[in-house]
């Protein structure tokens, strides 16, 4: 990978009351590459997400987009940077149709002229068209999901961080869901980091991971490495009982 | 929707015209001149109540506060100083419009939502009635009543209620335009996106503070001017003015309306408060309240039979002629 990282965490710490989520937890991503964020539920890496992305503010410690220091600024300052999300608990629009949801990505990067056109552009690459007029309130688990990729890649963001994006679909719905994210890498320049519990998804879609444990980071490495990682066998499975 | 917007404008433009043409039918009665002109006054309330409340989502009830604002403004400075109040409308407006960035930038920035929103909003409506009763020089316990000439033009004062019909009619097509520019681009959608969920919307560039606080001021300013209209019309202004009970009442007809749609809350109070006045007219001399109670069951049977508002019953016969 060439350059400087895309994203650039260092030390950052968050505390609710005594329970530290993260403590000291620095990681980079490098500008291309599709990073998998694992660990167990409670792991800290929805509240890593949510610092990184501006919803929280860091009790310490850095986050650096492209070389510029983000923490403390608010979410839409940040997605005006070139970094999006999407949420493990699904976070639709009621009250608007699929077409209007991308639309409201659409226009972080274009006025009323342009907007048009990119949201016909997301939702015939989501291949949304035929439920672009439903409302988002009446759509299932796995369109809705589709629905928030789609919303947040129409912002056009540099760095898209995706929040168990994978999480209830079936095996094609996923088949799907990887092909997508990976042409938008590969067409879009997208850097991508993605939280996952879907192993398969995980494996087949990222050449790095690092994993996170009762708010720190434990290991980073391939796919291989990590699946083969003492500590994370023991932090997902529990101690091997030792003779 | 899109290929419908050329009838929509037609019909749009049609019924404007009815409501141009409608006060000729009564031209002898001064009485359903008022009923007319207490309508747009309310549709120009409710439709610029519908910007904050129906697309962002803020159950404001803080009409009121820039109501009297408005009235209180034009009044100032036509008795002080002696300024028209076509001017001191706009001024009315401005005023109330600054009166709301101050109060909504904390409001928005502490991200001040739902009841909460509602509570702050009404309390702002009596803080300033007392503020105004307290303040000598510019309120007071009495009415202030406006030079009493029987024509002014300057003034802005009629012997018939038509011109300030027509006045108002112009003012409600207006807020009724801005209100559908504000829905059909950015502003408006990235409004629905904050009234359905803050946190997403964020994270997709959606600047919640500003887009609220531009929403408000807007209906601050709507709600200014109509301010200044109204102290015109009355010929007086008075401390009750800052109304808790007109504040609900336009929250109350946007919510029956439809949230979010351009003609709902029109719609609503040109059926119910048409409705109200008659009755209220019809059974004044023999119950006085009565008119009251059959008012809120009627909005109770709105609420339960249509929860989406009035609108949505002509969305669906449109749904079916389709």
């Amino acid at each position: 990978m060439s350059g400087e990282p895309i994203l650039q965490v260092s030390e950052l710490c968050k505390s609710f009351g005594n329970l530290a989520a993260l403590n000291r937890v620095s990681f980079h991503i490098a500008p291309g590459e599709i990073l998998g964020l694992i660990g167990p539920n409670g792991a800290g890496k929805t509240t890593l997400f949510n610092t990184i992305s501006g919803l929280y503010h860091p009790d310490g410690g850095q986050v650096a987009f492209k070389g510029q220091s983000i923490g403390g600024l608010s979410p839409h300052a940040i997605c005006k940077l070139g970094m999006s999300r999407t949420f493990q608990v699904t976070q639709a629009f009621e009250h608007l149709s699929v077409a209007e949801a991308i639309r409201i990505g659409a226009y972080n990067r274009h006025g009323e002229r342009g907007v048009e056109a990119k949201v016909r552009e997301t939702v015939a690459f989501f291949g949304l068209e035929k439920i672009q007029d439903w409302k988002c309130s009446d759509l299932g688990l796995a369109p809705l999901k589709r629905v928030e990729v789609a919303r947040a890649a129409a912002t056009d963001p540099e760095l898209l961080l995706l929040d168990e994006a994978g999480a209830g679909l079936n095996a094609s719905e996923l088949a799907e869901l990887m092909e997508m994210l990976k042409t938008l890498r590969r067409k879009r320049d997208m850097t991508l980091c993605v939280v996952e519990h879907v192993m398969p998804m995980v494996m087949g879609l990222c050449e790095r991971i690092i994993v996170l444990d009762y708010g720190e980071l434990i290991a980073e490495g391939t796919p291989e490495m990590i699946s083969k990682n003492e500590k994370v066998i023991e932090a997902y499975l529990g101690r091997r009982s030792k003779r | 929707m899109r290929r419908n917007s050329r009838g929509s404008w037609l019909l749009a433009i049609a019924l404007a015209a009815v409501a141009a043409a409608l006060p000729l039918a009564f031209l002898r009665n001064q009485y359903n001149l008022i009923l007319l002109t207490t309508v747009a006054l309310y549709g120009v309330l409710t439709s610029a109540w519908n910007i904050i409340g129906g697309m962002a989502g803020q159950l404001d009830l803080s009409a009121g506060a820039y109501l009297g604002l408005g009235a209180y403004t034009t009044a100032t400075l036509l008795l002080r100083w002696n300024i028209t109040p076509w001017v001191g409308m706009f001024a009315g407006g401005v005023v109330a419009m600054g009166f709301a960035f101050l109060v909504g930038f904390p409001l928005f920035r502490f991200r001040i939502r739902e009841v909460w929103y509602a509570l702050s909003s009404s309390a702002l409506v009596v803080v300033l009635q007392v503020v105004f009763l307290l303040w000598k020089q510019v309120g007071g316990p009495m009415e202030r009543l406006l030079p009493s000439a029987s024509f002014s033009l300057y003034n802005l004062r009629f012997q018939s209620y038509l011109p300030y019909y027509y006045i108002m009619l112009v003012l409600l097509l207006a807020t009724l335009f801005i209100a559908y520019r504000i829905r059909t681009r950015r502003l408006g959608y990235y409004l629905l996106a904050l009234g359905d969920n803050e946190d997403a919307a964020e994270v997709l560039g959606v600047d919640a503070r500003g887009s609220k606080l531009k929403a408000l001021v807007i209906y601050a300013f709507l709600v200014g001017i109509t301010g200044g209209l109204y102290a015109c019309i009355y010929g007086f202004v008075h401390t009750s003015f800052f109304s808790p009970t007109i504040s609900m009442e336009v929250a109350i007809l946007g919510i029956v309306g439809g949230l979010g749609i351009i003609y709902g809350p029109l719609l609503a109070t040109v059926i119910l408060v048409t409705g109200r006045e008659l009755l209220r007219a019809g059974l004044g001399g023999r119950l006085q309240s009565l008119y009251l109670v059959i008012y809120a069951v009627v909005l109770i049977l709105i609420a339960l039979l249509r929860p989406r508002g009035l609108a949505s019953l002509l969305g669906a016969w449109r749904k079916e002629r389709r």
